[in-house]
């Protein structure tokens, strides 16, 4: 793999036209048939995307997805949904479980199907993420556990199966996305058990995002990743993925003070600000990080998934992350520093 | 031939709106109008300063007619004469334009508006009596003590959460944008101490209280009347459509961010649904050519002369205007009264024209409007304010609330979209500035596609008010 090698959180820019189709399905103008075309054209062109902006992983977007729940929620056996309509689509779901969830069910979330749909469309290694099981739980009415872990656990245990077909489909490199987990940092020690369910058994490089939230556009919590330290060392993952470009780079010291010695995804670009950074500035970030992670150990990405963000800017933002990476690999290189 | 009678209150409580509709219906089929291509819509105009006449016409692209009535006037109206109207209104009225034709917003009506805040007390001065007075019942909603309190208490009580989970931030920003005559301000803060020190958690200490205003002159006078309060209040003047541009540092900071009747005086468009068309309405303000001639005559020049000198008073204001021109107005005083008199005779003329597409429309730089398909689209005809200004500042707004943030706000706001199709909702003339009830529903829809839920209800604190409360805060 290259040095300093480029990639995405997950989600790709979702145009306003796109929005309205979605929405435009659910007030039942066009028929899941053809929801299903539109996706997988968006999906072909959201990887064209990444791979003329020069992105080494490529993600499919994320473009099927209403949110970073539903898409799950709705697939999950024994998660029920009482009220399918929606007035926009990115409106969550209400969902609830009244009895636990089955072990063994026979139907599959389908994710298998969807990694193989981007795998034939590129040559590049793909990223494929999903939103883990602390988060979904975030998002249940649970009617069913009289212990709350236990609901994140069984879900744990269905993203597990989930990810063991993806690895029989070829998926080498899958992300576990926890975006509520920053608002519950109490609970970060349940969080990081259920990873290590859904990672187990899987022979795949892991990667586990965290972040305070993209919902919006807007941060849905405030702080900093001490919360995440220890415990995320527990967790059997290769890599973490966070944000650093709109927070800043002081908790950076944390990969050093608690002797972080995987891989870091390093987020350089501000996924809730249109404002397209320079790659001088992306750069000057990812040689601010060298100082605490070696090279061989850092992955250039964004703050998060880039579903808010209008297609131009996207394209721009992610033109400008593997122009700055270039920068400093080219130093690196040129420094015999590899 | 479309009959679309909008007061259906009025109508079913006053015997005089119902009374004018058979003259109104009989002047019309006197007219030469081709009926079958002649909209007529009746209104109920409440505001007695206004910018209409009692009868317009309004062409529909370029095909068809709209003549509107105000029922409130017509019913005075002797039939005879309402067929004259009705017929120099469709002939088209001449008068003396002080513009092109532009949309709603970018009339010369705002550029009034924009004079009045900044030369308030030029204005105050000739009139002999604060702004405050013009409103209903005489004094602004903002010195409520009740509704400081409840809003105070609803602070506590999210700091105190936040301080137990470690997560309050060291400064407390509470935002005001529109200060008024900083008698809001005055009484927050006062409450807001009395109440800090019964609840003992020294939050006061870490307030930071910003008051924000479009005019200096009126910020001055509110930040004296908070003085007391030192270096917890700063005052900063802030475009009111683009609180972003000064406020940009408070992004997600803003605890409290209270607004008290500001968006009913931002500019606004209007878009109509015409029989499934949609239509920009364009406006162009102009003086009848009686006014024209009254005015010129009283001020010294000619009516040509009317429309550089208006623009002039509008670019220069009424003090630089007499200090200019001495030999044509004697002092500020005189300059005012000019200016008064040109407001009370200003009247706009409307058109109907295509809009080829929603997306091709935008509501502001970053909104196209597609946001206005659900509210516009299968209603039948229609017409709404699109609140262009007050959408600019609540979506500048947004951003900078705190995840546990709120937006609280009075304001003259529709609530329903079906109230469109049932009353008059502006513009009209408030004192010397420019007032339109607000487009809620649309303000509601932005907000829930931005995360946030808005809710509206009526003004607690003085029942019977026009006035309704908006409260928006982060949803999920």
């Amino acid at each position: 793999m290259t040095l300093l090698p480029t990639t995405v959180v997950g989600s790709y820019s979702v145009p306003e036209w796109l929005e309205r189709l979605k929405t435009e399905y659910y007030q039942r103008r066009i028929s899941v048939q053809h929801l299903t075309e539109i996706h997988e054209v968006a999906i072909k062109a959201a990887v064209k995307d990444q791979e003329l902006a020069g992105i080494d992983i490529v993600s499919d977007g994320e473009l099927r997805r209403d949110n970073d729940v539903d898409y799950f929620l709705a697939r999950i056996p024994g998660v029920h949904i009482p009220q399918r309509a929606k007035t926009d689509y990115f409106d969550y779901y209400e969902a609830e479980v009244t009895r636990p969830l089955p072990e063994h069910p026979e139907t599959s979330l389908g994710l298998a199907g969807d990694f193989r749909f981007t795998r034939q469309l590129t040559a590049r290694p793909i990223k494929f993420s999903f939103t883990g099981p602390f988060s979904l739980s975030r998002r249940i009415r649970d009617d069913a556990y009289t212990e709350p872990g236990d609901l994140v656990r069984a879900l744990a245990r269905r993203l597990n199966a989930e990810a063991r077909e993806l690895a029989e489909a070829g998926a080498d490199l899958l992300q576990i996305d926890e975006p509520f987990l920053a608002g519950y940092p109490e609970q970060v020690d349940l969080a990081v058990e259920a990873v290590n369910i859904v990672t187990d058994g899987v022979p795949v490089t892991w990667a586990l995002h965290v972040c305070y939230g993209n919902r919006y556009a807007r941060p849905s919590w405030e702080g900093h990743y001490d919360f995440l330290f220890p415990a995320v060392k527990a967790a059997r993952v290769d890599q973490i993925v966070l944000e650093f470009a709109r927070k800043g780079l002081d908790d950076l010291r944390l990969i050093r003070q608690h002797g972080w010695d995987k891989w870091l995804g390093l987020g350089v670009v501000d996924v809730k600000s249109a404002e397209v950074e320079a790659a001088e500035l992306v750069a000057s970030r990812i040689r601010r990080a060298l100082e605490y992670v070696p090279a061989d150990r850092l992955m250039i990405n964004p703050d998060c998934g880039l579903r808010h963000l209008a297609p131009e800017a996207a394209r721009q933002k992610l033109r400008a992350m593997v122009a700055g990476a270039a920068l400093v690999r080219t130093e690196l290189i040129e420094g015999g520093q590899t | 031939m479309d009959v679309d009678l909008r007061p259906v209150r009025k109508l079913r409580e006053s015997a005089v709106a119902r009374s004018a509709l058979g003259p109104i219906m009989e002047a019309v089929c006197a007219s030469p109008a081709d009926l079958a291509r002649l909209r007529v819509v009746c209104d109920w105009i409440q505001y007695k300063q206004n910018f209409r006449e009692a009868v317009v016409s309004r062409p529909v692209a370029d095909t068809d007619t709209e003549i509107a009535f105000d029922l409130r006037r017509c019913a005075d109206i002797a039939p005879e004469n309402l067929a004259a109207q009705v017929k120099q209104a469709l002939s088209g009225p001449p008068g003396l334009a002080l513009e092109p034709w532009v949309p709603g917003r970018d009339s010369c009506i705002w550029r009034f508006n924009q004079l009045y805040w900044q030369a308030l007390s030029h204005w105050e001065q000739a009139t002999g009596r604060e702004y405050e007075q013009s409103l209903p019942g005489g004094e602004s909603d903002a010195r409520n003590t009740e509704a400081a309190r409840e809003l105070i208490l609803e602070l506590f009580r999210i700091w105190d959460e936040l301080d137990a989970r470690r997560a309050l931030p060291e400064e407390l920003y509470v935002l005001e944008l529109g200060v008024g005559n900083g008698s809001q301000a005055r009484t927050w803060l006062d409450e807001f101490v009395q109440l800090d020190r019964r609840h003992g958690r020294e939050y006061y200490h870490r307030l930071r209280y910003l008051m924000g205003d479009y005019s200096p002159h009126v910020l001055e006078r509110a930040h004296q009347a908070v003085a007391h309060h030192g270096e917890k209040v700063s005052a900063l003047v802030v475009e009111a459509t683009r609180p972003a541009v000064t406020l940009g540092f408070l992004a997600a900071k803003a605890f409290l961010v209270y607004i008290s009747n500001v968006y009913d005086n931002l500019p606004t468009d209007e878009l109509a649904s015409i029989h499934g068309r949609t239509y920009q309405v364009q406006t162009q303000a102009f003086l009848t050519e009686e006014d024209a001639e009254e005015i010129a005559g009283r001020f010294g020049t000619s009516r040509d002369g009317l429309v550089p000198l208006i623009d002039r008073l509008l670019r220069i204001g009424p003090e630089l205007l007499s200090e200019s021109s001495p030999a044509q107005f004697a002092g500020p005083g005189q300059a005012v009264a000019f200016w008064q008199a040109v407001w009370a005779a200003l009247r706009l003329r409307e058109r109907y024209v295509p809009l080829e597409g929603l997306d091709s429309y935008q509501v502001g730089p970053s909104l196209t409007g597609e946001i206005l398909r659900p509210l516009i689209e299968g209603q039948g005809d229609v017409r709404m304010h699109v609140s262009n200004g007050a959408l600019g500042s609540f979506t500048g707004t947004l951003p900078l609330l705190h995840p546990f943030g709120r937006i609280q706000c009075h304001d003259l706001f529709l609530t329903g979209r079906w109230q469109y199709r049932s009353g008059f909702y502006g513009p009209g003339k408030y004192d010397g500035s420019v007032v339109n009830w607000v487009n809620g529903p649309l303000l509601q829809l932005v907000g829930s596609r931005r995360g946030f839920g808005v809710e509206f209800t009526p003004f607690r604190q003085r029942p019977g008010s026009n006035v309704v409360t908006l409260t928006a805060q982060a949803r999920d």
